[in-house]
């Protein structure tokens, strides 16, 4: 799954070439003359600077995290009015709180040949309280016009030291010039992640008094555009994370973090949640005791726990590689996290005599961690190992099986935390098996045009958790319209799906239905798409070009087998030629094979895409073989009256 | 917007020392009420006191039993409060599907949260709400609260149907003007609710109770749900809002206690914009024609910001603020405007209105803060005898063009001892016209080429005029999916002109497609209707249970010239089709001419509301639309 880091190529940055200083209110008359943005026309407003130093200083309240922000902006149009609204977002707990302080804002517009300014007033600023954990520090510019330009810059000042929040080098607007530094003391040794998908390197600023800094210098930042099917945007912006590997007190203490990925396992094997609450097995009830005395080989008794898990936990939406209830508390509440929820399943298949792990990961909705990282990893699943076979289990979602996990989990590897034998490493999570569709359709061509018959449809893997999501979601009534609509707008009638509420085995489905338009009468020809509703309409890949991978979430497999009975009196007079294409690589394959034979049109179809995750790079291929196959599946056979 | 705390009025539930004989367990719900339903509301009891002008205390008791995933919304644990409403008590159990309590919540274990959305730069409300994780369904939730609000301007309304999905064993609503401020109510749609409905009125007060109704499902092209469902409001003759204390039996009087106490006043400006707005209308005549230079003029200078700041929100903000910060919400911009237009010597008149694609109309007859959610602008044009809708947010719509958001709905115009209920422009059937024209070459190759140009009015206009602005990849991309059936689209090039004075969008395109037709043998099959095909078709019900309503009306005419291949001959020109009936009208004529073929389409869609009876027929009517717009065309090899 490391695939990602190459699939990605990386635009260089230039990062030379600017020794000039920013000075805050210093604004020129060629930026607010300044129509567009030279290298994105379509910009409707672009950062012209951006700078952030944060520091550690010293106050009579202890240690400070200071974030000092200066941020000018160019307006170019109405659409980027929105750009002149912002919002400063300051985290609190009970006890602590961060706070913004020497907040200052101008708008410059040009008046004739003059510089005016317009200040933002202090009744302007609003706080708003947002919730217990977050406050709000919102202003939006006054005397806003197209072609403004804007600044601001502000200080905040944070209790929590030990979060130094993401350094974001990519809106979504460009950026004409980006200074960011991070001073930290001398003895703490903190690691920089880089994200996204522009290269770009730091260089250390000048140490004086104990401290080192460091500072990034990017000069003409793209903006980061929105693209389809991808999982996750953020993980492609520019950016830095920050993570604490050290700190060396001479002659005090000297603590080491993680920096490398076993280190990493090690660090997160070593907490009290993996070391000692694993094997807190008390709470373990006589229910427990009952399932695995039903005997059975190792592979039932997980089975049986596994799903005893997920009927007895549920999952409060809430992430986490840590427990957040402990064992006892989240068998009591019978909810939990993440941690809460497969934790206790780990630790119930080693009191089943299982080899059990845990394996840290990060969804696709949190971050693809490049790089050696302890917090930024935000979920736990289950491993186990029984007869060489290997297993992956997450008992958080309704639908998700042994090895079929939520899409989301299949997001790179996992960190593997084997405390027992003192296995610490990054391990490969088994890949999704390729879900498949298989569809059945037996029908009879009326003269009219119409055709009717009956599908069966089975569904395997992720195609099965798919359906009973969707199927669970509805009710059978709006279901079914759905799917009529969906295929055309068929009459479906003996709709009947089985194997829904379960996880395990195969969904299917079946109905008979009534195909209105199924086939054009012109003149004595009839027209007949053997493909009928099954023809993909549109293809999903429109744009001309890609920057970022295109997510399937699973391989997957569509097979069809069409049987259509042509009435008396009508003989074949054309039929669409066979084809057999791939994507090179095997990445994906599409197979049609129609044949008439007597009174009877068959279609063989084959559809698959066999890796989950196709990089930008085969993005041409992939549109040219969606292309392909939807000309071929909107080819007709015509049959003439006899 | 306006605020409306009373939504969130509604959402409290109360629970308050009566005795209660619900039933906490999901096992005695009947089972015709958990037919179709995500959630059954056990008992929903809101009990409203109007002890004086100025006071008034809501007390809220609800049991839902949630029996799936999609229920918990029902349960509306939560209640919203600012500086003037107060939430006295709060409270939550939850029990498990037998009966038995599972957790409790106190005031202090409500969560706490701001109630501005993302686009609002401020506002006080704020909410309290219940967190909780459902650990199995059923569940239930027995909610209780009391509210003190000083807002007898906005009582709650008695809504016994909250939403779609919902079964309702029982419902009770008690207002009592203890006060005696004059009581009045509308009742919206009760016949909905037949025998199930026991009301009393009596002194002062009124009491609706209802038991056991079934849970509806959602139908395509119904009406909107508020406005099929039975409803009471109720308001008092004297009142009180967030600090202002007001009295109207009718809208007239509303409008003058919105205009003495909300708007006078707040209509100065600058002496610098006094002096730029007097010399921008200098020498221009008609009152018209001087209110689209100022029209243009706050587009041009000033935008929309949401902010929610004077009283409760309902007070725009001085013209003279907004002339020096450039920005301002709904009301701010209207009254600046109004401002503007005044120094100008134009008149014009502040007007709240319903906004919303939705067309949702002010009562006729019965004043309330409740209705309205946006102010509009409206400017008597004398010399025709019309009136001028503008909406001062946006900053794009041409002058006098709403769009849909505020359309054909009946609105409250402010005017100084004459305030009325008006009805904004409507944009008929025929109005909201588009006009596609296309010369398209059909080659060997089964590529297409073709040069077009569209012109759209009314309703049609505002849904594209935006796309101007867009990005050449975005408006690339608007197009790919816009003829998402055309495969392998190609647009070389466009352009637009965007008719302000007239309100009219051009867009003129050269379009490109390759394997366009299929080829069988010696035959090219393709579909002839390449630009406009519809594919609605409103989904089927075996069995419809609400009546439909089209909204808006619009009208597409097409002509498109083909030409066709050398060497190749049209095999069957197909038969006109003509389908006439009260919900529209289609048409299509075919001709032929050497190597080219006319096609000419027109499709007429009428707006209206039906019984349910006729949706079918209806659902018939579409579906035979998109079968003729798919109609194919075969050519034949002559050589």
């Amino acid at each position: 799954m490391m695939k990602r880091a190459y699939i990605i190529a990386l635009v260089m940055i230039s990062q030379l070439g600017f020794a000039q200083n920013v000075k805050f209110g210093k604004i020129s008359k060629e930026e607010l003359q300044e129509k567009e943005y030279v290298d994105d026309k379509a910009a409707n407003a672009a950062i012209l600077y951006s700078d952030r130093v944060t520091y550690y200083a010293l106050s009579t309240n202890g240690t400070q995290l200071v974030t000092e922000v200066h941020k000018r902006i160019k307006i170019y149009n109405k659409d980027g009015f929105k750009y002149a609204t912002q919002q400063i977002s300051l985290f609190k707990t009970r006890n602590d709180k961060e706070n913004v302080s020497k907040l200052k804002a101008y708008t410059y517009n040009l008046e004739g040949d003059k510089i005016v300014e317009t200040k933002l007033e202090k009744d302007q600023i609003f706080h708003n309280e947002i919730s217990y954990n977050f406050k709000g520090v919102s202003f939006t510019m006054p005397n806003l016009h197209e072609g403004s330009v804007i600044e601001f810059k502000y200080t905040i000042t944070s209790p929590f030291i030990w979060n130094i929040d993401e350094f974001k080098f990519q809106s979504d607007i460009p950026i004409k010039q980006l200074v960011a530094e991070l001073r930290t003391p001398k003895d703490f040794d903190f690691k920089a992640t880089q994200k996204g998908f522009l290269s770009f390197y730091s260089r250390p600023g000048n140490a004086y008094n104990d401290m080192k800094s460091v500072i990034y210098e990017l000069n003409n930042i793209p903006a980061l555009k929105e693209e389809s099917y991808v999982d996750n945007m953020n993980n492609y912006r520019a950016g830095v994370m920050f993570e604490l590997v050290s700190i060396i007190i001479p002659g005090v203490v000297h603590r080491t973090y993680a920096q490398t990925w076993s280190d990493v396992a090690k660090t997160i094997g070593s907490s009290e949640d993996y070391k000692k609450e694993l094997d807190k097995t008390n709470s373990f009830d006589d229910e427990l005791d009952g399932l695995l005395g039903e005997g059975g080989s190792q592979v039932e008794k997980m089975k049986r726990i596994f799903k005893y898990v997920k009927d007895n936990i549920t999952w409060n939406g809430i992430d986490g590689k840590y427990f957040f209830n402990g064992i006892r508390k989240t068998l009591k509440e019978k909810k939990g996290n993440v941690g809460d929820i497969n934790l206790t399943l780990v630790a119930m298949l080693r009191y089943a005599g299982i080899k059990a792990n845990p394996v840290v990961i990060s969804t696709k909705d949190n971050i693809i961690p490049m790089f050696p990282t302890v917090d930024r990893l935000n979920y736990v699943v289950a491993y186990a190992r029984i007869d060489d076979e290997v297993y992956f289990l997450d008992a958080t979602d309704e639908f998700s099986d042994i090895n079929i996990l939520p899409i989301k989990d299949y997001n790179w590897r996992g960190v593997y935390i084997d405390n027992p034998n003192s296995r610490w490493d990054l391990i490969d999570l088994k890949q999704p098996k390729k879900a498949v569709d298989q569809y059945m359709l037996n029908a009879s061509l009326n003269p009219d045009g119409s055709i009717e018959g009956n599908l069966k449809t089975r569904c395997s893997n992720h195609s099965a958790l798919k359906f009973r999501e969707s199927y669970k979601d509805k009710d059978l009534e709006t279901f079914v319209a759905d799917r009529e609509g969906a295929l055309d707008n068929i009459e479906i009638s003996e709709y009947n799906a089985s194997n829904t509420d379960s996880y395990e085995g195969l969904v299917s489905e079946s109905f008979n239905f009534y195909y209105e338009n199924g086939a054009s009468v012109i003149a004595n020809d009839v027209f007949i798409n053997p493909f009928m509703f099954f023809k993909l309409e549109e293809n999903p890949f429109k744009s001309e070009e890609r920057k970022f991978p295109i997510d399937f979430g699973a391989p997957f497999q569509n097979r069809y087998l069409i049987n259509i009975k042509i009435p008396d009196g009508y003989q074949l007079k054309s039929q669409p030629e066979p084809v057999s294409m791939a994507i090179p690589k095997g990445i994906g394959k599409f197979l049609y094979k129609p044949k008439v034979t007597g009174n009877m049109i068959q279609l063989m179809v084959n559809f698959e895409i066999n890796d989950a995750i196709i990089g930008p790079d085969n993005y041409l291929f992939l549109k040219e073989f969606f292309n392909q196959m939807i000309i071929k599946e909107s080819e007709q056979i015509v049959l003439t009256k006899v | 917007m306006l605020k409306k705390m009373l939504v969130w009025m509604c959402l409290v539930i109360h629970f308050n020392g009566i005795s209660q004989d619900v039933s906490y367990s999901s096992f005695t719900i009947p089972p015709e009420l958990t037919k179709n339903a995500n959630a059954v509301v056990r008992l929903n009891s809101t009990k409203v006191s109007i002890n004086g002008q100025r006071d008034m205390s809501i007390v809220i008791n609800r049991v839902v039993t949630v029996l799936n995933e999609n229920g918990n919304r029902v349960i509306q644990a939560g209640s919203g409060y600012d500086k003037y409403v107060k939430i006295k008590k709060i409270e939550a159990i939850v029990y498990d599907k037998s009966g038995e309590e599972i957790k409790k919540f106190k005031k202090k274990d409500f969560i706490d949260h701001s109630a501005v959305d993302g686009g609002t730069l401020y506002s006080d409300s704020r909410v309290l709400f219940m967190g909780y994780t459902p650990v199995s369904y059923p569940y239930t939730v027995a909610f209780s609260c009391e509210v003190s609000s000083p807002n007898t301007a906005a009582i709650p309304s008695w809504k016994a149907i909250s939403n779609y999905y919902v079964g309702v064993e029982k419902d009770v609503f008690h207002v009592q003007d203890i006060a005696g401020l004059g009581l009045t109510k509308k009742e919206k749609n009760l016949s909905a609710l037949g025998d199930q409905i026991k009301l009393t009125d009596s002194n002062n007060s009124l009491h609706y109770e209802v038991e056991h109704i079934k849970a509806l499902k959602p139908e395509d092209l119904s009406p909107s749900f508020s406005s099929i469902m039975p409803k009471v409001l109720f308001a008092t003759e004297k009142f009180h809002y967030n600090g202002v204390d007001g009295v109207a039996k009718n809208w007239q009087e509303y409008g003058d206690w919105i205009n003495q106490k909300l708007l006078k006043g707040r209509d100065e400006v600058s002496d610098e914009t006094r002096i730029e707005i007097e010399a921008l209308v200098a020498g221009v005549e008609g009152s018209i024609e001087k209110a689209k230079l100022i029209y243009n003029y706050v587009q041009e200078n000033l935008r929309y910001i949401s902010v929610q700041v004077g009283i409760g929100g309902i007070q725009p903000i001085s013209a003279i603020e907004v002339d020096r910060l450039k920005y301002g919400d709904c009301k701010g911009l209207t009254n600046y405007t109004q401002a503007l237009l005044k120094i100008a010597g134009v008149k014009s008149y502040y007007s709240i209105v319903e906004a919303g694609k939705t067309i949702v109309d002010f009562e006729d007859d019965f004043p309330t803060l409740a209705q309205g959610n946006h102010i509009i602008l409206c400017i008597p044009d004398e010399a025709k005898n019309r009136n001028v809708w503008v909406d001062c947010t946006s900053q794009i719509h041409p002058f006098g063009f709403i769009g849909d958001f505020t359309d054909d709905r009946k609105v409250l115009v402010i005017k100084e001892g004459a305030s009325e209920i008006v009805k904004t422009s409507k944009y008929k059937d025929n109005i909201n016209h588009q006009i596609s024209n296309a010369m398209i070459e059909l080659k060997e190759d089964s590529s297409i080429n073709s040069k077009l140009v569209i012109t759209s009015k009314g309703i049609q206009y505002d849904n594209k005029f935006y796309i101007e602005n867009e990005s050449d990849k975005d408006i690339k991309e608007y197009y790919k999916e816009h003829w998402g059936y055309v495969n392998n689209l190609d647009i070389s090039d466009y352009s637009f002109d965007n008719d302000l004075e007239n309100v009219v969008f051009t867009e003129k395109l050269n379009v490109s497609a390759t394997n366009y037709a299929s080829k069988i043998g010696d035959r090219m099959l393709f579909v002839i209707n390449t630009f406009n095909r519809n594919k609605f078709v409103p989904d089927r019900y075996r069995n419809r249970k609400l009546p439909f309503k089209i909204q808006r009306g619009y009208l597409d005419e097409d002509s498109f010239e083909i030409k066709i291949p050398d060497g190749y001959e049209v095999e069957a020109i197909p038969e006109s089709v003509s389908l006439t009936n009260k919900y529209g009208e289609y048409s299509l004529e075919f001709q032929k001419s050497e190597n080219v073929i006319f096609y000419k389409r027109k499709l007429l869609i009428k707006n209206g509301s039906y019984p349910k009876e006729e949706y079918k027929e209806y659902r018939l009517f579409r579906k035979s639309v998109v079968n003729n717009d798919n109609l194919k065309l075969v050519l034949k090899k002559t050589i």
